[in-house]
Order: C-alpha cells, then structure tokens, then sequence
C-alpha cells in the first residue's frame, strides 16, 4: 500500500475523499477522531512537500486512519443522505425484479454504509441494509469483508453492541458452510482478547466470547482455558473474563454429562483434573489479591459445581458418575481445605486500606452461601465444623446481616 | 492490573516544577492517535502529583481510572501510574525498588540534572515490564520492611492534591506539557466521564 496520501482531487466532498481512502486501502484497521492540530502535526511529519491541500481533513498511513474532528459533522450528514439515497434505489431496483443485476446498487449501499458506519456506529438502518445486501449475495468474501468492517468499528468503539452483534450474524451465516469456521471462532476469540486489553470492564465483548464457545470444539475449550488464564490472573477485577471461564467450565461439564456422547475416562479425568486446577488456581489469586470479590463470586460457581459433581455425598445430580467415580474425593476433606481458606481470610492484618475487611467480609458470605446451597446431610456437617473451629462468632462479627443465618446453626447443633 | 508508566523526577526546592530524570511509558493498549496524548499527560501529571508530594511522604491519587502513586525520598522522587485494581502495597514496592536501583546507579549525581531526560536508563522500561504481574512485585515486599514506617495517605481526587485556590482545569490550560490536542482530549474526556450524557 502506498505510504500516505492527503488526497487530491477529491474535491470538497468529504465523504468521497473518505471512500476513496477506505477503497484504496483496505488494510485500515484502525480508526480514530483527531483534533486539526494533531491531524496538522502528523501531515507536517511527513516532509514539507507533502502535496496534499493546505487544510487537510484526513491521514492515512500504515493502516491507521485518523479523521478530523472539524470534519465530522458535515461528513456524516454527507454520508447519511447518500446512504438513504442508495437504499431507496436498491429497494426499487430489487422490487422492480432485477435482484439478479443489482450488483451496482447494492455496492453503492456498502460504500456509503460503511462510511457512515465509520462516523455512527450504532446506526442500526446501516447495519441492517448491510446485512440485507450481504444476504442476496451470499459470498463468502463478502462476509469476510463484514467482519473486517465491525473490526474497525470497534478499533475506535469498542463497546459497540451493534458491531458486535453483526459479527454474530456473519458468523451464524457461514457456520456448517465453511471449512474454516474453526479458524474464525479462533481469530475472534484472539480479538476479543486484543479488544478487552484495550477498554477494560467490556461486558459486550466478554458476552461475544461466551456466544462463541458453543462453536467451539471440546479441545478448543480446553484450549481456551489454558490460554486465557495469564490474562484472568493478571485482571482479577474483570468479572466479565471470569464469567467467560464460567462459561468454559460449565462447557466442559456438559460434554462430560452429554449423554450420546462417549466421553471417555480419560476425558472425565481430564475435566476433574481442571477442576481442581481452577479450584487451586482461584485460591492462590484471592491470596495474592486481597478483598477483591470477583475472585471469591467465582468460588461460589466452582465450589458448589465440585460439590455436586465430584464428591461421594453428591446427590442425583451428578451424571457419568461410574466414570468419575474412582476419583471422587470425600467431601469432609473439601469442606476442611475451604474453612482453612476462610479461616484465613477473616485474619486482619491492617486497616490501611480496607482491604483486608472487604476479604473477610466476602470470605464470610461465601461460606455462608455455601451452606445454604449444600445438600443438607453436607450443611449439617459445615455448621457442626464451625462451631467446633469457634468460627460463628467472627462470621457475625464481619457480616452482621448474616446473623440469622449463623443463627439457624447454632440451631441445628443443638 | 496494569502499570502504564514508571518517572524518576528531581523536586526543586525552589517549588519550581521538577525535572523528569526518567521516564519509561508503555502505550500500546491506547489508540493509536491517543498515544502522543496520553504520554503528554503522564508528564503533565506526574510533574503536577511529584510537586506536591513532600519530602518522605507516600501518597495515592485517584485520577480517573487510574492511581497515581508517588514517593518522595528527599527530593528524588519516584511516581507510578497503575491502574486501580494494581494492589497499593505492591505498587509501593516497585516504587521502593526503583528509587534503590537509580541510587545504586546514579549516586547523587542527579542533584545537579537542570534538564528533563538528560540520563537514559533502560532498567526503568525492564521494571516497567516485569512488575506488570503484581506477583513479581510481592516478592520484593518480603524483603522490603522500611514500607510499613510510613502510611500511606490516599486522595479520592486530583483536585484533594492541589493547593487551596489551585484548579486542575487551570492547570492543564497553562501547562506547556500538554498540545492543544491533549487540551482537546482532556476537555472532552471530562465531558464524556459526565454522568449520563450519552446513554
């Protein structure tokens, strides 16, 4: 591609100087709004020859886009009335019976939507005609093209829900037609992870993800879950990517209940192996990342899940159990490596931050959940085990709403 | 968790602003086209916090999404930008970590630095990069007990930093770290950060 180009010869109109950029280039992944004087700046970068006009409105230049602030307004009023425009010639041209040569039309609402797409993102009409021309055409390339576009897109909004929820579409589309899908759900995973290092706390892209993992292959999850994991440790207070492992977790659950299919007891060891893993793994972060309630909101998932499916005292709901049951635990032994962990957390240490309170304080909700969701013959046993440990007492003393919780077992032990 | 830039500063006595002796930034998960900017305010603000923290004073400030958290140990000065959830005590064990390792490097020979950058120091980008996992910043913690002597005094606001009569606005519109595109960027950041503006 060539290196950069105020471009000539656009004349006034800034939405065809636009859509001469984005065609020339279709390498463009990034876009961005920028003030005159920066836009200034980077053209004066670039030599004083440059040949571009003396007020330049755009900069292009190794796939990057920038598009000036005074020249929003007028481009996307520009945009969207040629948009409407090329919609309500392709209605006609397409009611008329002409679908099979509409080629010219329907191009010319792809290049005006994505235009306006680039100023609005949330233009929802765009989006939809987009999808509308996209679906006659059926081509694969086109698709491709869509999914480059909500790219882009979301380069400069990430947190674009029709964006996202475009590349759904695309994706629900080629799904059982292409060979590749494994490599696509492969490649929009990677960019949901490029997308949340960049806007922190992005709940539309961590629920693309999740959207995803129902077309993911059994090793692909396994995959993923090893993958993601640095990530996760490394961004505690993101519940969305916790909420993303959930999803995960719960996968791997369901392949090894699924009925009709044979999952093998290296398969179900597999998955108890990674629970425990999680379960080891989410101890060592609340440990390191004190009071952060994400970590232990986690917990709750895990545990009650390893309780119902991994353990002898689980009831009717766990499934397979002939092959997991050579490597079942007592549960007595889980509940006590739990209560260390709480134990633990109700020691404070300092109060300069409050941090050490907020652990405490979800330790103790956590157990106390816990109980409440455990089969009976199992919460029995975990009041008796806090009671002998004198443990009620703090557990009041740090959550006093939860009194007629503990109350209920000093009830039972009596 | 997230540490998105490390400054060694000189504080003037004469409270004039103080001297960026190092500056390591990783920029890479911003915009592209925000990237010059976000670099003008890490300067901008880590002169603003780094003036206003006294000798042998720890201090957090809350800006945005963002801690800025500084040390001053008898005029030199050590501020880092985290991000809110990067642990407190572990960013000020990197801090501690920093100043050692300038000293260990550069003795007192920045007393007599009177311009910004003048001493390239590629162990600050080194820090920058391996304290990203807090968890490398906890081992210092075991061997760093000097920590805990003093506390740590946190601020909610920028603003809570500034003295009585001072304005942050003002501050950024006489300031010449920032380009009238920064000016621009802030300005409209502190639209966009309005509670309910947009949706």
């Amino acid at each position: 591609m060539a290196d950069h180009r105020p471009v000539v010869g656009a004349g006034e109109n800034p939405l065809a100087e636009l859509e001469l950029i984005l065609e020339s280039d279709p390498l463009i992944d990034e876009v961005g709004f920028i003030h005159p004087t920066q836009l200034a700046s980077l053209s004066g970068e670039e030599g004083v020859d440059a040949p571009g006009p003396k007020n330049p409105r755009f900069w292009s230049r190794d796939g990057k886009l920038g598009i000036s602030t005074e020249v929003l307004l007028p481009l996307y009023k520009e945009a969207r009335r040629a948009f409407f425009d090329a919609v309500r010639d392709f209605r006609t041209r397409c009611g008329s019976g002409g679908d099979g040569g509409d080629g010219g039309v329907g191009s010319e609402v792809m290049k005006h939507s994505r235009a306006l797409l680039l100023v609005s993102s949330d233009f929802g009409t765009a989006w939809n005609s987009r999808k509308l021309v996209a679906s006659k055409e059926e081509s694969f390339s086109m698709y491709m093209d869509e999914l480059r576009l909500s790219e882009l897109i979301l380069s400069y909004s990430p947190k674009s829900d029709q964006a996202w929820s475009h590349r759904r579409w695309v994706i629900k589309r080629i799904a059982g037609q292409t060979s590749s899908l494994p490599e696509i759900i492969m490649k929009e995973s990677e960019l949901v992870e490029k997308i949340a290092e960049r806007s922190k706390m992005n709940y539309r892209a961590w629920n693309h993800r999740c959207w995803l993992v129902s077309y993911m292959t059994k090793e692909r999850v396994m995959y993923e879950l090893k993958e993601s994991k640095t990530w996760a440790g490394l961004h505690v207070a993101d519940s969305s990517c916790f909420n993303y492992r959930r999803r995960l977790m719960t996968r791997i659950l369901e392949d090894l209940c699924c009925k009709d299919g044979v999952s093998s007891v290296d398969y179900s060891f597999e998955v108890y192996q990674c629970w425990k893993d999680e379960l080891d793994w989410d101890e060592i972060l609340i440990k390191r990342y004190i009071g952060r309630e994400g970590l232990w909101l986690y917990r709750r998932f895990l545990s009650l899940c390893w309780i119902r499916h991994f353990t002898t005292h689980a009831h009717s709901t766990s499934c397979n159990s002939n092959y997991i049951a050579e490597q079942t635990t007592d549960p007595s032994f889980f509940l006590d490596k739990e209560l260390d962990l709480v134990g633990s957390s109700l020691v404070v240490q300092d109060d300069h931050f409050d941090d050490f309170q907020a652990q405490a304080l979800y330790s103790t909700t956590y157990i106390l959940w816990l109980a409440k969701q455990m089969p009976s013959p199992l919460e029995i046993e975990l009041r008796q085990r806090l009671t002998a440990r004198n443990m009620n007492d703090l557990l009041s003393e740090f959550c006093p709403n939860s009194s007629f919780l503990c109350g209920s077992s000093a009830e039972d032990t009596k | 968790m997230k540490i998105t830039s490390l400054l060694v500063l000189k504080i003037n006595p004469d409270g004039s602003d103080p001297i960026i002796l190092a500056n390591a930034a990783d920029v890479s998960h911003f915009g592209y086209f925000q990237r010059s900017s976000v670099k003008e305010f890490i300067v901008f603000v880590g002169r603003t916090v780094a003036k206003r923290t006294p000798p042998g004073q720890r201090q957090s400030v809350q800006h945005e999404e963002y801690k800025v958290h500084s040390y001053n140990r008898n005029g030199l000065c050590v501020v880092g930008f985290m991000d809110d959830h990067y642990p407190v005590r572990s960013a000020f064990s990197v801090l501690n970590q920093v100043l050692d390792e300038y000293q260990k490097n550069f003795g007192d020979s920045w007393r007599s630095v009177s311009a910004d950058g003048a001493q390239p120091w590629p162990y600050l980008n080194e820090a920058l990069t391996k304290f990203q996992d807090p968890a490398e910043a906890d081992k210092l913690l075991k061997i760093q007990r000097e920590l805990d002597e003093t506390k740590i005094i946190l601020h909610k606001t920028i603003d809570s930093v500034l003295a009585r009569g001072e304005k942050l606005d003002s501050l950024v519109e006489k300031s010449s770290d920032l380009s009238a595109a920064s000016q621009m960027f802030y300005k409209q950041a502190k639209k966009t950060n309005q509670c309910c503006t947009i949706l």
